[in-house]
């Protein structure tokens, strides 16, 4: 099996990985059921381990279908004040991988039809090598896919390699700054489903998305062969409804989450009525 | 419709002061009863302008006109020509253009008379030429040139006939042309003189960039002219760097009260550069198969740095023994002493051929162009210049063919050869088949030896050639000639020896990022990929960023690679760097400081000998004595390096066509470097610096301020550099459509580690210019502090293909680096990714970055740029660590014996230097007697005396006290 996947004839890209699977059927999920997917996201750790873990499955029980969940890092340059902040907390909390790992898998066990998709960073996931001793711990705990925020395909193949061996989507991010030709050479390299990013900016809470989302979210829909997700700046059911209304497959939505947590990180009950209210914008009319 | 009027019926205004010329010749020969007014016989004798304009650089040619039909009257009616004229020459003109059109433009051939009897340079007759009959009148004026418009003349035939005719005369034909189809009209001409007008004469429209754009289309073997649309000295040094040489400036001088303060003013504008860092990149050039007295002295006035003398029979360019001797003795009679290097040409000779060839003409060298064993180079007597042959036909294979090529060069090398020159072999007479190799194997063999390029080269190709080949030097012999005479010795054209030595020099100015000598290392420690990856196994580097920040990249690539290699951007820097920034900075000799440094590394020795328990030496250990010279980047503008990549990166900015500017900094060097650059250029600058770093370096922060730059603070993880460059990227991602980011080090995702490497390589191109001007040599050792590693790059790049160069860096060591409290990403950091590239950081098992500690805000930053993780892992630099103790004490050393108060981040430069010296850090000793050492002396300390009163318990060495 591992033979298989890392040789030079297997296809680019990770779409054809078990948890490639496990994702696309997330979405068809939704799709029958006439809904946009929604993925929630959460930070590992944030504000404990233990939390961390009620917020998850509050997450995945008040409509979820997929998860991601935050790596917390020191330098989370794509990412707001709030999940800066969130991801200092868990790291001062003792979060490291392996706890992290440990949530993805206490997570798995309680909600195995939930694909499970960690959300970190390049120097997290593949440092100094080629990212197989992560890639392969994650396959363990049970994650179907995951996104490194700062790996674009130009980088990407050494480690798509290491994530098919192991079983995971790389799931790849197009911007509103991508060029055609590249959008749709992103959107052939992503597995499971392709990380759409609303604005032009880093993440966090927006009072309104930007006007020209749809024609972005039309333009990735027209090339992309695996389901699209809209995130960065989603945090009210009216955006949820415009990002169905423009075509998308899915929406992400995180900072608006760790927000509804309140300063100490521990409302799990505020966080599960905002995760249910998403889910009830992902109607598609 | 005369016949003039019908040939121009398309051409505009042109062809009405055309047509109106027609008929005032018609008239003037029909007065004349068609005897020309005055013969050629009654022209006095023909000044030189082709000779003028073929010396480096750009020339002026100064404009008298009284009126123009674009401009109306522009001199005072009762403007004296004559004087102007004088002034013009004054101030330094080439030559002088002088309009001899009535009835638009005010002029005639009387102005033309008049002018050319007040002067002693050539003078141009601007005139609209219609009619051959009067170009013998411009001649019998005085004339020495003649304008010719491609436009009047659009047929092949007539234009052609002109400038024979012209040149038959004596008369110089410039021929003028304004697009495409024009210059290949002139191009099929004989003329020498190529003009390219930025006005249309057609509706008189100015395009200020057509010049510069049709230029490519001009051989190099023509001298080309600018003309029309020059305002400022800036439009002459654009020009001169596009290769142009010469410009015809009319207007701005005429209207200028003081004509000859504006010339001289145009005339230094157009000057070749004279810095250290571009004279270094210049070629030997040496002009070979000199057959006669005449060529050896064009050849020695031009500047040529080698005559050869060919004495191998039956070849064509032979000389006897006598005739040899008299061109060497006449040569060396009269010539200065910087006169060229008498070469001895030859080949397969015998030992006692050779005996009699160097006791006939004492030459400089002695050429071997045969097939000589290297055990001969021993016995010439003479420094011997070994010819290698590459084969004639394009290999397949190039690092095939050129390895043993490779071999026997170094072979030659080891027997003491002076010189290589790398020739095209199996023709008829070996050393000069005029036939051009392979260019893929000569850059090959150029790549690994220090070769001059032989065989087939002319000046129109000559620049290129040494653009594509990094070859140390150049020779030409049939490439200069007049066409040859059956059955007489080739005899060389001034002329062309001018050009041919003139296009060589100016091949590589304001080119810095274009090789010019052998780098035998990996070239994957010298340059990125096209992904750009570093190092042996291309393992460091990269583009490691958010999506949203790819589109920005590519732009930067794409514009960076358009500029990389453009020498009008790399002038206009090199510009601003001399008038604005104080460049090039001196290289100072720090004897009192060497003497200090080397007593702290005895005791450094001392007292390593001991804690290893050995058995205290009975004498002293030994270490080199040393000369140190400090490259003084604390003098440049805003006290330290870091100007030169803020300067570069704003004028990139510019052209990028963004309107804002974002900046991270630590100490705050680089923070008021943009500062500045940003006030200088007028472009919006916000500079995002850590709130921890805003306490430690409060000056800094005023200065930015100052300067009209935003200072926001950044909170958020350590509150430091490595945070800084975090809200920096933050910005850009959220800003990128604006805003250029002017990262401040040699790190970050491609290509910025190339940039900015490329914008600070010029330290140590100038210090190893400025070394070799002093020394006579470049440094055993070149030391440089390094935190994100701009100063170390920069100071560093000219040596990394220099094998008899030591690299060093000096890391802080903050705490120690044994108490985990330091910066040193190279002897404590692993390979990880940060702010865009892969390289070598401090982190920990799970990536997540470790806050560095060092005392000197500059170096406190995590990471390194991904060439210097490739130089360390490659082995080509030594790493020695500073703490902040010993940088302390290296500053108060180096202030108490020098008066010269360092920057705490230059200060672990110099507080590693001793530890190298006693062997206690980097390769344990190994020094030669007589070191020569440059340290890259980074920056000034002013911001830093704070720390020098938190340390106020560490004393100077104990030798510095």
């Amino acid at each position: 099996m591992t033979t298989t996947a890392a040789t030079a004839t297997a296809p680019a890209g990770t779409n054809q990985t078990a948890g490639a699977q496990r994702i696309a059927a997330a979405f068809q999920r939704a799709r029958d059921d006439g809904r946009i997917a929604l993925v929630p996201y959460i930070v590992a750790g944030y504000p404990d381990a233990d939390t961390s873990l009620a917020i998850a499955i509050a997450a995945a029980d008040a409509g979820a279908d997929l998860l991601e969940v935050g790596l917390p890092y020191s330098d989370p340059l794509a990412d707001g004040a709030t999940i800066q902040r969130a991801s200092q907390v868990a790291i001062a909390a003792g979060a490291t991988l392996e706890r992290s790992l440990q949530l993805i898998e206490r997570v798995a066990a309680a909600r195995p039809n939930l694909p499970l998709i960690p959300m970190g960073y390049a120097n997290q996931v593949i440092g100094g090598g080629d990212g197989e001793a992560v890639a392969k711990r994650l396959g363990a705990s049970g994650a179907a896919g995951l996104i490194v925020v700062d790996l674009t395909p130009d980088e990407g193949a050494p480690f798509e390699a290491v994530a098919r061996a192991a079983g995971l989507a790389v799931v790849y991010l197009v911007a509103p700054t991508t060029s055609n030709e590249r959008r749709a050479r992103i959107a052939s390299r992503s597995g499971g489903f392709l990380y759409c990013v609303s604005l032009v900016g880093v993440t966090g809470v927006r009072a309104s998305l930007p006007p020209s989302l749809g024609k972005l979210v039309r333009a990735v829909k027209a090339v992309s062969p695996v389901p699209v997700a809209v995130g960065f700046g989603v945090s009210m059911p009216s955006h949820v409804r415009a990002i169905a209304k423009a075509g998308a497959d899915g929406t992400a939505v995180g900072t608006a989450l760790v927000e509804a947590l309140g300063p100490d990180g521990r409302d799990v009950e505020a966080l599960a009525r905002l995760v249910r209210s998403l889910r009830g914008a992902t109607h598609v009319d | 419709m005369s016949a003039t009027q019908a040939r121009n019926a398309n051409a505009g205004i042109v062809a009405e002061i055309a047509a109106r010329r027609q008929q005032d010749i018609d008239a003037l020969f029909a007065a004349a009863d068609g005897i020309p007014p005055a013969g050629p016989a009654d022209g006095p004798p023909v000044r030189d302008l082709v000779g003028r304009l073929s010396a480096p650089g750009l020339h002026l040619i100064a404009e008298i006109k009284r009126s123009s039909p674009s401009a109306g009257r522009i001199a005072a009616t009762d403007d004296d020509i004559v004087a102007r004229a004088r002034a013009y020459q004054a101030g330094g003109a080439a030559a002088i253009s002088v309009l001899c059109e009535p009835h638009w433009f005010g002029g005639s051939v009387e102005d033309l008379r008049a002018v050319r009897a007040a002067v002693s340079i050539p003078v141009l007759a601007k005139e609209f030429v219609v009619d051959p009959r009067q170009l013998e009148g411009l001649r019998a004026a005085g004339a020495d040139a003649v304008l010719l418009l491609a436009v009047l003349h659009p047929g092949k035939r007539a234009l052609r006939a002109l400038v024979d005719l012209a040149l038959s005369l004596g008369l110089e034909p410039l021929v003028e042309a304004h697009d495409e189809r024009e210059v290949r009209l002139a191009l099929d001409t004989d003329a020498r003189l190529i003009g390219i007008n930025n006005r249309d004469l057609r509706t008189l429209v100015v395009d200020p960039e057509r010049a510069g754009r049709l230029r490519h289309l001009v051989p190099d073997d023509r001298l080309v002219v600018a003309e029309s649309g020059v305002r400022t000295v800036e439009t002459v040094a654009r020009w001169r760097a596009q290769g142009f040489d010469a410009a015809l400036v009319g207007e701005a001088l005429v209207r200028s009260a003081d004509p000859a303060a504006a010339v001289r003013a145009f005339v230094r504008a157009g000057g070749p550069p004279h810095d250290p860092a571009n004279v270094a990149r210049r070629p030997f050039a040496k002009i070979c198969g000199i057959g006669d007295l005449g060529s050896a002295v064009a050849a020695t006035a031009a500047g040529a740095d080698g005559l050869g003398l060919n004495l191998v029979p039956g070849t064509p360019r032979f000389l006897t023994l006598d005739e040899a001797a008299a061109i060497a003795t006449a040569v060396r009679a009269s010539a200065g002493p910087s006169r060229p290097a008498i070469v001895a040409i030859t080949a397969d000779a015998t030992p006692s051929a050779l005996d009699a060839i160097v006791a006939a003409l004492d030459p400089d060298a002695v050429q071997l162009n045969g097939t000589e064993p290297v055990a001969l180079v021993r016995r010439v007597g003479r420094p011997v210049w070994k010819v290698l042959h590459l084969p004639k036909d394009a290999p397949v294979d190039v690092a095939k063919a050129a390895a043993p090529i490779i071999e026997t060069g170094h072979a030659f090398l080891t027997a003491g050869v002076a010189r290589l020159l790398l020739d095209t072999a199996g023709g008829p007479h070996p050393g000069g088949t005029g036939v051009r190799a392979s260019e893929a194997l000569a850059a090959a063999v150029a790549r690994e030896l220090p070769v001059t390029l032989a065989g087939g080269l002319t000046p129109a190709d000559v620049a290129s050639a040494l653009r594509a080949i990094p070859a140390v030097g150049v020779d030409v012999a049939s490439g200069v000639e007049f066409p040859r005479e059956p059955g007489r010795r080739p005899v060389k054209d001034p002329y062309l020896v001018s050009l041919f030595l003139k296009r060589a020099a100016a091949a590589r100015d304001d080119r810095p990022n274009t090789p010019f000598g052998p780098t035998p290392v990996h070239p994957g420690l010298l340059d990125a990929d096209g992904a750009g990856r570093w190092g042996m196994e291309r393992d460091f580097g990269g583009r490691y960023v958010p999506e949203t920040l790819m589109a920005a990249l590519e732009q930067l690539e794409s514009a960076y690679d358009a500029l990389r290699h453009d020498p009008v951007f790399w002038s206009e820097l090199r510009e601003l760097l001399g008038t604005f920034a104080g460049r090039p900075t001196p290289i100072y000799r720090a004897d009192r400081l060497a003497q200090a440094a080397r007593a702290e590394a005895a005791r450094l020795a001392t007292v390593a000998a001991s804690t290893n328990g050995r058995q205290r030496a009975r004498s002293e250990p030994v270490i080199p004595t040393l000369r140190l010279y400090l490259k003084r980047e604390d003098l440049a503008h805003t006290g330290a390096h870091k100007i030169n990549n803020a300067l570069g990166q704003a004028l990139l900015t510019r052209r990028l066509g963004k309107t804002r500017v974002i900046a991270e900094t630590g100490a705050g060097q680089h923070g008021v470097a943009t500062a500045t650059a940003c006030a200088l250029l007028d472009l919006p600058c916000v500079v995002y610096m850590g709130a921890e770093d805003i306490e430690r370096q409060g000056p800094n922060v005023l200065r930015m301020r100052a300067l009209g730059a935003e200072v926001r603070p950044v909170t958020s993880g350590t509150a430091t550099l490595k945070d800084a460059v975090n809200e920096a990227m933050r910005d850009w991602v959220t800003n990128v459509e604006t805003t250029h980011y002017v990262l401040g080090s040699a790190m970050g995702p491609h290509p910025y580690p190339t940039i900015v490497r490329d914008l600070q390589r010029r330290i140590g191109d100038e210090a190893a210019a400025q070394l070799i001007a002093i020394e006579g040599r470049l440094p055993d050792l070149a030391l440089a502090c390094v935190g994100g590693g701009s100063n170390a790059i920069g100071l560093l790049a000219r040596f990394i293909g220099e094998p008899s160069v030591r690299l060093a860096v000096a890391e802080a060591a903050g705490d120690g680096i044994e108490t985990g409290r330091h910066a040193a990403a190279i002897l404590g950091g692993t390979p990880g990714i940060l702010h865009g590239s892969r390289s070598l950081m401090l982190q920990d098992r799970d990536g997540q970055v470790i806050e560095a500690h060092s005392a000197s805000a500059g170096l406190d930053y995590p990471g390194i740029g991904p060439q210097l993780a490739a130089l360390a892992e490659g082995g080509r630099i030594e790493v020695a660590a500073a703490t902040d103790r010993d940088a302390v004490a290296a500053m108060k050393a180096t202030t108490r014996t020098e008066g010269i108060l360092p920057a705490l981040e230059t200060a672990h430069a110099i507080a590693a230097l001793p530890k190298l010296l006693a062997g206690v850090e980097g390769l344990a000793g190994g020094w030669p007697a007589d070191l020569l050492v440059l340290v890259g002396f980074s920056g000034r300390g002013d911001k830093d005396l704070a720390a020098l009163e938190r340390f106020a318990d560490v004393d100077a060495w104990e030798s510095a006290r």
